[in-house]
Formats: C-alpha cells, sequence, structure tokens
C-alpha cells in the first residue's frame, strides 16, 4: 500500500519535473524579459523625476497629478481632450472596421468554398506587411497632394492649403486598415458556423430581410463581433505608428505622449503615469467586454 | 442561403473595399517608378539608387538576422512550452499557481506594444547601466522579438497537441520510448506541420513590427523599418523610399501566396492519399 502511495508521489514528482524542464524556459523567458521589466516601468510611476526625467526618490504621486492637467501652471484640459480624442478615434475605426467586415464576411461565405481561404488571405495579407510601410502608403492616398485630397478639395471638404492627413481623418482611416483582419477573422468564424436554420425558419415566416438580419444572424454571430471589437479597440487605443505618421500635431493620441516621455522630452515617472492610466482604461474594457460575452452567452474558445 | 439580391449587393460592396485595401499600396509602387532627374516617364532610377545605398543592405541584413535569429529561438522555446503545458500540467487543476502559465503566456499579446516596448527599453537601460551588459543594440532587439513570438508558437503547437490522441503518448511509453525518444520520433515529427508554422508566423510577427523594434533599438541597429521611418520623418517621402516599400510588399505577398497554395497542394495531395487508401 505505502509502496503505491510512494510509486504515485514519485510518478506526480516526475511529472512536475518534466513540466518545468520544458516548460519553464519559455516561461521564465517571458517573466524575466516582459514581466519583470513592465512591473519596473509601472513603479516608476510612484518616483520623483530628476532634472533628466529619470525616477528618483523620494517617492511621489506627482506623476498622477501631471496626467490629470496639473503642472505649475495651473491646470490645462489638454491631456484629457487626447485621452478622450484616443478613445474616439479608436471607438470610430471599432466601428467602421465592423461596418465592413459584415458585408465582407458573408460575400466571402456566399463564394464557392474552394476559393474562400484565398478571399480571406486578400483581406489579411496587407497587415503582414510592415507597420510603418502599410501605414505611410496611406499618405499617397491622403497626403497634401494626393489623389483623395483632390476629391476633398473639388467638394470642399478641406481648405486647400491642406491634405487629408495629417489629421484625425487619416488617423482613423489609418486605423481601421490596420485592424481590419483582427475583426474579419474571429466574426467569419462566427459566421461559418452559422445555423441558417433559423434563417429558413425566419424566412417560412415571413420575416423581411433586415428582421431577419437582425434577429436570426446577428445573434450568432455576436460572440465573434465582441472578440473583434476587443482585437481592434485595444491596439486601436493604444497605437503609435498610425497617429505618428498621419497625425501630425493636430491629432495626437496617448500612445504618442506617453512615447515623448521617454524619448524627445524625458519624464520617465509622468509617462509611467500615463501608461498605467493607458492600461487601467484598456483593462476595463477587457474586463467589460468578457462580462457582456458571458452575459450573451459568447461560447468560451478553447484557451491554453 | 443567401438570397440572389443580397449576394449581389454583398459583392457591391466587396470588391470595392478589396480594391481600396490594395490602393496605397499600389500607390506606393506606382510613385517608386517615377521619372529620374531631369527626364520624363517612368523609370527604374529610384531602384538603381537603392541598388547603390550602402545603408540600406546593411538594414536589410540587420532586420534578417533579427527575423530569423528570433524566430530560431522563440520556435524551440514555444514549442517545448505547448509539448510542456499540453502533456505535463494537470487537468482541472486550480487555484493562482495552476494560471500561472496561462496568465504569462497571454501577457505579451494582451499587452498594447507600445507598452511592451517601453518597458523594455527601460529594463535595458536598468540592465546596462548596472552591470554593462545588454547595451541597446541587435541583441536586446533580438531579445524582445523572441518575448513577444514565443507564446505565438506556444499556441500553434498547444493547439496541435491537444487535438491529438493522448493514448498515442501512452503508447510510446510501452514500446519503451523514453521521454527524450517519444518527444523526437512521436511529438516532432506529428507536431511539425505546427513547429513551421510557428516558425512563419514568428517570422511575419518579426518583419511587421515596429513599435517594439523601435524601442529596444540603439544607434547601431537600425533596421529597414526604422531606416523608412527615419528617412520620411526625416525629409517626407521619396521615390527611393517608394522602391524599398514596393520590394519590402511584394516580396510579402509573394511569400504568402507561394506558401498559401503550396500548403494547399499538399493538404490535396493527403485528401487524395487517404481517399486512395481507403478504398
Amino acid at each position: 500500500m505505502s509502496t503505491a502511495v510512494t510509486q504515485i508521489d514519485a510518478a506526480a514528482h516526475r511529472q512536475r519535473l518534466r513540466l518545468l524542464a520544458t516548460s519553464g524556459p519559455g516561461l521564465f523567458w517571458i517573466m524575466l524579459f516582459l514581466l519583470i521589466p513592465s512591473a519596473i516601468l509601472l513603479g516608476i510611476a510612484f518616483f520623483s523625476a530628476d532634472d533628466y526625467g529619470n525616477p528618483v526618490l523620494p517617492l511621489s504621486l506627482q506623476p498622477f497629478q501631471q496626467v490629470a492637467g496639473y503642472s505649475l501652471l495651473g491646470w490645462d484640459a489638454g491631456n484629457i481632450n487626447i485621452f478622450l480624442r484616443s478613445l474616439e478615434q479608436a471607438g470610430i475605426a471599432t466601428i467602421v472596421s465592423a461596418a465592413v467586415s459584415y458585408p465582407l464576411v458573408f460575400f466571402i461565405l456566399s463564394r464557392p468554398e474552394g476559393i474562400r481561404p484565398l478571399l480571406l488571405l486578400f483581406i489579411v495579407l496587407p497587415s503582414w506587411t510592415n507597420q510603418v510601410v502599410r501605414t505611410y502608403a496611406w499618405l499617397e492616398l491622403l497626403g497634401p497632394n494626393a489623389p483623395l485630397t483632390w476629391v476633398a478639395h473639388a467638394l470642399h471638404i478641406v481648405p486647400p492649403d491642406l491634405g487629408l492627413a495629417p489629421g484625425s481623418f487619416a488617423v482613423t482611416t489609418g486605423l481601421a486598415y490596420n485592424y481590419l483582419p483582427y475583426m474579419i477573422v474571429p466574426l467569419y468564424a462566427s459566421a461559418e458556423k452559422l445555423d441558417w436554420t433559423l434563417v429558413e425558419a425566419g424566412r417560412d415566416l415571413y420575416a423581411s430581410g433586415v428582421k431577419l438580419f437582425w434577429h436570426a444572424v446577428f445573434p450568432q454571430t455576436l460572440p465573434g463581433l465582441l472578440s473583434g471589437v476587443i482585437f481592434v479597440a485595444i491596439p486601436a487605443f493604444g497605437d503609435y505608428v498610425v497617429p505618428q505618421l498621419l497625425g501630425g500635431d493636430r491629432a495626437l493620441m496617448i500612445g504618442s505622449l506617453i512615447a515623448n516621455q521617454f524619448t524627445e522630452t524625458p519624464d520617465w515617472p509622468y509617462g509611467a503615469a500615463l501608461t498605467i492610466i493607458m492600461l487601467v482604461f484598456t483593462g476595463l474594457g477587457l474586463v467589460g467586454f468578457r462580462i457582456l460575452t458571458r452575459k450573451l452567452g459568447g461560447a468560451e474558445e478553447a484557451t491554453i | 442561403m443567401i438570397p440572389r439580391s443580397v449576394r449581389f449587393a454583398l459583392s457591391g460592396i466587396s470588391w470595392p473595399v478589396y480594391v481600396l485595401l490594395y490602393t496605397p499600396l499600389a500607390l506606393v509602387a506606382y510613385y517608386s517608378f517615377a521619372p529620374a532627374p531631369n527626364s520624363v516617364g517612368h523609370s527604374l532610377h529610384a531602384y538603381n539608387v537603392l541598388l547603390h545605398d550602402g545603408d540600406v543592405f546593411v538594414a536589410l541584413r540587420r532586420s534578417l538576422i533579427l527575423a530569423f535569429g528570433s524566430a530560431i529561438v522563440s520556435t524551440a522555446l514555444g514549442t517545448l512550452l505547448g509539448y510542456g503545458l499540453c502533456r505535463f500540467r494537470k487537468r482541472n487543476a486550480k487555484g493562482f499557481l495552476a494560471h500561472m502559465p496561462s496568465l504569462i503566456i497571454y501577457t505579451p499579446i494582451i499587452m498594447p506594444s507600445l507598452v511592451f516596448g517601453i518597458s523594455e527599453l527601460i529594463f535595458f537601460n536598468f540592465v546596462h547601466g548596472a552591470t554593462g551588459l545588454l547595451a541597446a543594440g541587435l541583441g536586446t532587439m533580438i531579445i524582445a522579438h523572441i518575448t513577444f513570438q514565443v507564446p505565438y508558437v506556444a499556441l500553434t503547437v498547444f493547439a496541435r497537441l491537444s487535438g491529438l490522441d493522448p493514448y498515442l503518448f501512452e503508447a510510446s511509453y510501452d514500446l519503451y520510448a523514453n521521454g527524450l525518444k517519444s518527444f523526437f520520433y512521436l511529438v516532432v515529427p506529428v507536431v511539425q506541420p505546427a513547429i513551421i508554422g510557428g516558425f512563419l508566423l514568428g517570422i511575419t510577427l518579426s518583419i511587421d513590427d515596429f513599435t517594439i523594434s523601435f524601442f529596444t533599438s540603439g544607434p547601431g541597429s537600425v533596421t529597414l523599418p526604422i531606416y523608412i521611418y527615419g528617412a520620411i520623418a526625416r525629409k517626407g517621402i521619396s521615390p527611393e523610399i517608394n522602391a524599398l516599400g514596393t520590394l519590402m510588399i511584394s516580396t510579402i505577398i509573394v511569400m504568402a501566396l507561394a506558401h498559401f497554395f503550396i500548403t494547399r497542394q499538399r493538404e490535396r495531395a493527403d485528401q487524395l492519399a487517404a481517399r486512395g487508401n481507403v478504398s
């Protein structure tokens, strides 16, 4: 009896050793080179800044006051505006990509099965080119002397000496373009599993096209849509490349504001405090959507 | 399933979207054939200038070292990680410790790349200040790229393994294969497509990335994306930058299409072979 127990113990011990030997190195790598560094970054937010922007003692909450807009010159709404603008840009980009994704996904599903993967590939392909290249490419279309800007000039949407880029419109377009595949792929996955008998049943009951979509199709694709919203909104909110290349000074977003505290005008504690606020927003969004997904009965994907 | 009229409308919306997705990229290519100075008409002048630009070739070499170097290491770490979690972790284990691996694996995926990059910047800065090691450069870039690739490789391998019959492993033990033998003779061949897929994914992620590279690079480790970004920031878009962009875009498109058709052909051959066996 006791030898059996020790044998089981030994087996469990061996199992644990094997787990450590195989998954240990990878997990250790991520802990050392990401978890510890990000913990340091977050910790820096609670220090004071010296003249060079480096963190020094004493501990202080001043960086957070700076985030809220307080400085030696009094209160300023600049940061709050940047936050709101980032939320707005990410929000519009998410809505645009969802609005484009629905027709695209059902268009692909309406094609013969053999060419669907190819149609999907051509959606995803631009996102495999480099971030900088596919973002600056939009300047060729939206810049001061570019085709779409001529159209905008002719329609008197944009003053004659300016282009569509740099500006908010270009940033929203760039974000939607960059993250469209992240909306399409989960939406496609849930639309592919659609139970069409529900649609047929609705049709038999003389439901109109709009009603059919709203009551029979939309609820079934909701889990995919919600995953897509998370995959688009979160990276778009904190994006760095797009506002940097397409935004200019008039469309500053939170990402550029944070980056500036570590590059151009260093103030590490302030930058770290901004990062914390951004992560809190991101985290709240993530948790909110998870709760929403569960409430709406979204299927949990298989996870590690 | 979808009525004819709706299908018509779907096509009417979707084809223009496809065109729009490729218009900016096509314009990059179009402007890369700008006329040479003091002449008219399209030319390969920009490509010629590029060919004689030593900096570009140095940057290209660094980008390739970065992509392949990081993908090789992350494939090794990620494969072991995915394999270990699938095989040796207790199922239905409860508690914080049991969830630790998942939390660690998902952090690099969820974390915004800007936060990722800045965390590494500060970390490498501190380590360098304290020990003199890890000066910002190609080495720190490779470390950072490995870090964001490992989870994707691990998830790919894990997904493939969890679709496998667990009795296969026991069968291999019954045939007196030890852990290592079972790993190299059973696991590696079976998950080989996932390992190759993970490796290619790693390279794609590395080539795609700018933000993390930007914050972990040093003065002497300019890669292609950083080179392009710097050139645009300094003097705007030039035909040479468009030529470089065109080359990068077309390489990716050709490689992706080749990979797509090769794997599809292989899958079809496998299906045919399987059907042949049955009949």
